[in-house]
């Protein structure tokens, strides 16, 4: 979509504004006639009056799509009818002085074209096209201005009278609410299990290793060999727990912060990681919770099913916290994996936005946007 | 014996295979998921197959459903599953079908040497072994709540060595009582519990196991 699209799109949204602002005060017009004669009875007026306001929400759904198509507004549709005469009443207004530009538009156009059609076959001197130039530019910027105007004022209309109304805002949240609950909910038993799976697959292995060389030690004749492979069992023992432990919650992450937390990360990674961290002060712990993991899950998926040879993690503020992985690796990855998701569930709890864009061949790139609130 | 291992962990795997020919057994073939087992049981016919529950792909109950099929395909091979966590309904799988050579031990129990040693043979000369814990849940949980009851404190310790496999004599030794007054215990039990008599110690353990597992 380029300027001149934008542009073609709002002027035929102002267009169509023009002809239902039309419509719009002859149906107003209408609703006056058939009010007068109902007035007087309390059940012939009750009877004209919902005709009038049904009339009014078809036409104000049909302005809904209007702005909706072409001046990118989204309204709700839970008005109700006597809120929709009330726009009505102040719309057709706003439709017609649209018209009014495309028309002073319109005839703009047409003398440009005469007025360039007279300098091209010499009918005017120098002075006059200057002038005339001067004029069209200012004329130009008016109707420019004149546009966004009008777009402005039927957004504004109908956001006001219109909705969304509060309490689809509030039905929009806590559908959002409970969606990310549910997705905490599976983030969390995920990565319990993830939990539970390194314990028993690693730490409870080397341990049982561990009784078994003992265990031969003190059936064995000579046993100086066997009791040394225990104690060097011992060692990686010990390392294997400090890494489950790491990798069930970073401690690092409260005592030291994020960026502490990001070094170990790429030190531990296996493959090259630059990492550029500009954050000037520490994120909220939900947040910088939520940023770790992302980038420690990336960087782990990069090495281990991606074949990257170097990861770039960025990790910028605006007024979000954007944290920002590439790598240079195959590329392919799903979103829907298990991984994946997780992450996208654990960032949509702190409100934030995740996406995934990998094509096959690479790079990976993952996004996620992190409100500090 | 000949002995075929699967476990996905090359750690232990390679553990075991030390262990088991350090004393004297012969390991004919050591996996490490549920096909490559199936392929070397069917290739090797060994005495006895030591598997592992969790393995690839999906690291939930491969093992137990490659000892399955084992216990189906070559019941003259022995089976001693190892398991993380004592699984009652894997205990009565194990169970069903024809009672021999087959063995139930929590995975800890590979670093107790001597015990797990000792259930290998069990297992691979057509007898029986479960461990300790096993035995004990299924005591706790078993649905026939009243006979059990009716035996005594010393019944009881009893049942629970014969379930894990033991002979009498043995039983005896760890009781500190003589052969005939566990002899006697045993009878008793089997009055209780209302079990035919069978001969031979696997079958016993079996039957009880059953019982209490059904």
């Amino acid at each position: 979509m380029g300027v001149v699209g934008t542009w073609v799109r709002v002027g035929v949204g102002v267009l169509l504004g023009a002809v239902t602002g039309l419509v719009e005060l002859v149906y107003l017009i209408w609703a006056g006639i058939i009010l007068i004669p109902a007035w007087p009875q309390p059940r012939t007026r009750r009877a004209a009056v919902q005709r009038i306001q049904a009339g009014a929400r078809n036409l104000a759904e049909v302005e809904r799509w209007r702005l909706a198509a072409f001046l990118r507004a989204e309204n709700a549709s839970d008005y109700t009818g006597a809120r929709a005469v009330e726009y009505l009443l102040l719309r057709w207004a706003v439709g017609l002085l649209g018209g009014l530009v495309l028309l002073l538009f319109l005839y703009g156009a047409a003398v440009g074209v005469i007025w360039t059609f007279e300098a091209f076959t010499g009918q005017s001197t120098l002075l006059l096209i200057v002038s005339q130039v001067l004029l069209s530019a200012v004329l130009l910027f008016l109707i420019v201005q004149g546009f966004i105007g009008i777009a402005a004022v039927e957004r504004r209309l109908a956001r006001h009278f219109l909705g969304p109304s509060t309490r689809e805002v509030l039905e929009r949240r806590i559908t959002e609410l409970s969606t990310s609950r549910a997705g905490v909910v599976a983030a969390v038993d995920a990565e319990r299990r993830r939990i539970e799976r390194d314990i028993h697959d690693g730490v409870q292995q080397r341990l049982v290793a561990l009784g078994m060389l003992l265990g031969r030690a003190r059936r064995a004749p000579d046993n100086s060999e066997l009791i040394a492979q225990a104690h060097e069992e011992t060692q990686h023992i010990l390392d294997e727990l400090r890494d489950v432990a790491w990798r069930a919650y970073p401690a690092a992450l409260d005592n030291l912060g994020l960026h502490e937390a990001l070094l170990r990360v790429a030190e531990r990674a296996g493959i090259r990681v630059r990492l550029r961290y500009e954050l000037a002060e520490r994120p909220p712990s939900a947040v910088e919770t939520a940023a770790y993991f992302v980038v420690s899950e990336a960087v782990t998926n990069a090495a281990k099913h991606a074949y990257a040879q170097e990861v770039t993690v960025d990790v910028t503020q605006a007024d979000r916290l954007v944290v920002r992985v590439r790598d240079d690796g195959v590329g392919g990855a799903d979103p829907g994996g298990s991984g994946l998701s997780g992450l996208a569930r654990r960032v949509a709890a702190v409100d934030g936005e995740f996406t995934v864009d990998s094509p096959v061949g690479g790079p990976t790139v993952i996004v996620a946007e992190l409100p500090c609130v | 014996m000949r002995v075929t291992l699967a476990e996905d962990s090359t750690l232990l795997r390679e553990g075991l295979v030390r262990l088991l020919a350090e004393e004297g057994h012969e390991v004919v073939a050591a996996v490490g998921d549920g096909d490559a087992l199936l392929a070397a049981v069917a290739a090797e016919q060994p005495d006895v197959v030591v598997v592992d529950v969790r393995m690839p792909p999906t690291h939930t109950d491969e093992g137990l459903r490659a000892a399955l099929r084992i216990r189906e395909r070559w019941p003259g091979v022995g089976v001693l599953v190892l398991s993380q966590y004592v699984e009652k309904r894997y205990a009565v799988d194990l169970l069903t079908g024809h009672p021999e050579g087959v063995g139930y031990l929590l995975k800890d129990r590979v670093a107790q040497v001597g015990e797990f040693l000792d259930a290998l043979v069990r297992v691979g000369g057509g007898g029986a072994a479960f461990d300790p814990e096993v035995v004990r849940q299924l005591l706790a949980r078993t649905t026939h709540a009243d006979p059990i009851s009716r035996l005594t404190e010393r019944e009881r310790t009893v049942l629970d060595h014969m379930a894990q496999g033991h002979t009498n004599a043995t039983i005896a030794g760890q009781l500190h009582i003589s052969q005939s007054a566990v002899e006697k215990h045993v009878n008793a039990i089997f009055d209780k519990l209302d079990l035919s008599h069978v001969t031979g110690y696997s079958r016993r353990v079996l039957a009880v196991l059953r019982y209490l597992g059904s």
